[in-house]
């Protein structure tokens, strides 16, 4: 079935039931439509919801009101297609930088080969041969996330769904980690959906961006970003990124405003 | 996941008592109808009865305070000796080089195994299973007192001494209640360990308390006894831990804990 | 080296007892010669009469406590993933977890009598209980990023159970394991002393029964070295198969 989108959320509605009676709408009446390999970010304040928007897509979480669908079919749980990166990392602590590349690749079928191959080019591509046989206690933040991204990419996932994967790191780090995840995408392209609060992140990243609204979630304003794709990391310096940063900026203050004062 | 009100009722109240009551009536039936050798499983009903029966006829208030004093005369023993000892591993480094590798030797030990020398030494009637108890509930103690007051806070203490407390009453008025909910947390380990041991003791030597009549009831075959000896057992365990629990309450009202938990 | 030093106090505590028979400030009848004790423990190695009963006994313990950890494992992973599971099963933990299992001897004694079977089913149920426990926190501890991560790498519901959440709950299963090593050393001990035809238990209460004390005395340092051994030999698997876990 082809598709022009290559995600569809339609009228996505979220509800967290808490323990006490209170309930928290985390999610009102989403519509997105993500085209395919498209890089796609969505910004928000915390506790807006795009996190929750990402295990819905993903299938994680069971959708309440509304409806998901790839170009595969209507989203009712996890699958290969869509790979995820967590935040903090989720590497399999007692598996080596290997083992956790491998565990995806032996559940395709391939032969051992095949897989050892596949799991040595992943390594490679995110600069990690020479510590495969490392555990995660023993690398720093940023080579466990490299190590997680390896490991969601090695299956080759046609979605890629991000969640703040460079948030737990250092400032330095998380540049450097911008920088190659863009490089990464740019030599294979996918549909990624990144989850950030970080509007510099979002734009330098993305080619479209939902603005989402503090809690209950809404979309508030979907941006195209027509900055120069092929263009490296001096893309930030340049006059264009910065207006529109201050943009975005401004689009998401009264968001962030009404998130630290707890409004809804 | 949500979990709306009503299934947290559900969840949480209604299903336990479910179970409970279904295993209870499934243990009731199975008597009945003599699936089981009533040997092996006597009925619920039974077991009710004879509970009844000796409380009213006094015999299980006498065993039970039996064991009771026994338990209770170790534990404090073994709180008397501990928690100083614990505080003092904390405050002096000698006692700590001495007493540490004991404490942590004596832990994974099966200190009940001492019985027999405990016997030897002090005889067949209380005093052996007092001290058994002691012996085995002070561990808990002295590990617990140790823990509480080293990990007592420094700046308190700096602040005390700069305001020109004495040793003394730093001891009193600063250490000790900073150290007082871990040395609660190690009493209430020792309590339910004294119980144990006190029970068992009476099994090991015969007798009067609890555990002496169990195992009377069990060289007897009354399997109708030994079943109600553990109902009792199981009862008595319940109402000591909610005690502590309280106890622990009243004291620490004061501490962060109880903001936590409110 | 630093290991042994540390254990010097020990070495005193027995310099002290020395002390203590040789100059008479104990009663001998009480307290027996720590030489009269070492002959006392070789005269029963030698014989073969300790390593018998030490293993007969250690063969029971070990036996409950291998069957408690399968079921336990097994039940707590269970519990922790599905619903129907816990809600039967938890109340009947709560209900059992404050019983002290050793109340259960005379219970035993009425089903099995004096065999094996009693005292391996006392140490099956004495030992369940903090396994399940444990492997059933461990279990619901996981981060479900851990799970979901899975998931999306394409495994199955019981590949996560097996292959995920059981190593990522083995640091509180391994625990709960090594409690339950305690538990089943008092209960071996316990339950010889009473119902028992061999065993270290056993011949610990018949060597009292007949004065010899200080070969007594000899099995019971035994017994107690043993369980100290056996909860250090424990502790060095964990760290082991735990070394994931450094830093």
């Amino acid at each position: 079935m082809e598709s022009s989108v290559g995600i569809d959320v339609r009228s996505v509605s979220h509800t967290y039931g808490a323990r006490g009676g209170r309930e928290i709408i985390a999610l009102k009446g989403i519509d997105l439509a993500v085209r395919p390999n498209e890089f796609h970010a969505l910004l928000g304040p915390s506790g807006c919801g795009k996190s929750t928007l990402l295990y819905l897509i993903g299938g994680f979480v069971p959708v309440q009101t509304g409806a998901i669908t790839t170009a595969r079919g209507p989203v009712t749980g996890p699958a290969r297609e869509r790979g995820i990166v967590f935040q903090n990392f989720a590497l399999f602590p007692w598996k080596t930088v290997r083992e956790n590349v491998l565990y995806g690749l032996e559940k395709l079928g391939l032969d051992r080969k095949a897989r050892e191959q596949r799991a040595r080019e992943f390594i490679e591509l995110v600069h990690l041969d020479g510590f495969e046989d490392a555990h995660p206690s023993q690398l720093s933040g940023g080579m466990q996330q490299r190590t997680a991204i390896a490991r969601t990419l090695a299956v080759d996932p046609e979605i890629l769904l991000m969640d703040e994967p460079f948030g737990a790191l250092d400032a330095q780090t998380r540049r450097v980690m911008q920088e190659e995840l863009r490089a990464i995408w740019q030599r294979k392209q996918k549909t990624v959906v990144f989850v950030t609060h970080d509007v510099h992140e979002a734009v330098f990243l993305a080619e479209r961006i939902s603005i989402m609204s503090a809690r209950p979630g809404r979309i508030e304003h979907v941006i195209d970003v027509r900055l120069d794709r092929k263009a490296g990391a001096e893309v930030m310096k340049s006059r264009e990124f910065a207006e529109l940063s201050e943009q975005i900026w401004e689009l998401v203050r009264q968001q962030a405003i009404a998130a630290t004062r707890g409004t809804v | 996941m949500s979990a709306t009100p009503r299934a947290y009722v559900i969840g949480d109240f209604l299903i336990p008592m479910l179970v409970i009551g279904t295993s209870l009536a499934a243990w009731e039936a199975t008597a009945q109808m003599r699936l089981i050798n009533p040997f092996l499983l006597p009925a619920l009903s039974d077991v009710v009865v004879r509970i009844g029966k000796d409380v009213g006829s006094g015999v299980v208030i006498v065993d039970l305070a039996l064991t009771l004093y026994r338990a209770l005369s170790g534990f404090a023993i073994a709180a008397v000796i501990g928690i100083p000892l614990g505080i003092l591993m904390a405050r002096a480094a000698p006692f700590r080089w001495f007493f540490d590798p004991l404490i942590s030797a004596g832990f994974p030990m099966p200190k009940i195994a001492f019985l027999p020398i405990f016997v030897l030494w002090f005889g067949l009637f209380d005093t052996s299973k007092i001290i058994m108890v002691a012996f085995s509930s002070v561990f808990p103690v002295v590990s617990a007192a140790y823990a509480g007051t080293q990990g007592v806070n420094k700046w308190p203490l700096w602040s005390a001494r700069s305001l020109g407390a004495t040793e003394r009453e730093l001891l009193w008025e600063v250490i000790l209640p900073m150290a007082l909910p871990q040395i609660l947390t190690g009493l209430q380990i020792a309590l339910p360990v004294a119980l144990i041991t006190t029970v068992v003791t009476e099994m090991l030597m015969s007798g009067k308390g609890i555990g002496g009549s169990m195992i009377n009831a069990g060289r007897f075959a009354d399997s109708v006894g030994v079943f109600a000896g553990i109902v009792e057992i199981a009862m008595v365990g319940i109402v000591v831990i909610r005690a502590v629990e309280m106890i622990r309450r009243r004291l620490l009202a004061w501490h962060a804990e109880a903001r936590v938990e409110a | 080296m630093s290991t042994l030093i540390r254990y010097v106090p020990i070495v005193i505590v027995f310099a002290l007892w020395e002390i203590a028979t040789r100059f008479g400030l104990v009663s001998r009848a009480l307290v027996p010669d720590l030489g009269d004790v070492a002959t006392a423990f070789w005269q029963l190695l030698t014989s073969g009469e300790l390593l018998f009963n030490a293993a007969r006994s250690l063969g029971r313990a070990l036996s409950g406590l291998a069957a408690a950890t399968a079921f336990g494992v097994v039940a707590g992973l269970l519990m922790a993933t599905i619903r129907p599971v816990r809600l039967l099963v938890n109340p009947l933990v709560q209900v059992f977890y404050p019983m002290p299992k050793s109340a259960l001897i005379p219970v035993v004694m009425v089903w099995f009598g004096l065999g094996d079977l009693s005292k391996i089913v006392l140490i099956f149920l004495g030992c369940i209980l903090p396994v399940v426990v444990s492997t059933y926190n461990g279990a619901r501890g996981v981060d479900h990023a851990l799970v979901w991560s899975a998931a999306s790498l394409g495994a199955s519901r019981r590949e996560i159970l097996t292959e995920i959440v059981l190593p990522a709950a083995m640091p509180d299963i391994l625990s709960g394991i090594r409690t339950a090593l305690a538990f089943s050393f008092i209960l071996m001990v316990s339950s010889e002393f009473i119902l028992a035809k061999d065993g270290i238990g056993f011949l610990i209460a018949t060597l009292g029964d007949g004065g010899a004390y200080a070969a007594m005395f000899a099995c019971i340092f035994t017994v107690a070295g043993v369980g100290f051994g056996a909860d250090r030999l424990f502790g060095l698997l964990m760290r082991h198969t735990l070394r994931w876990r450094e830093q």
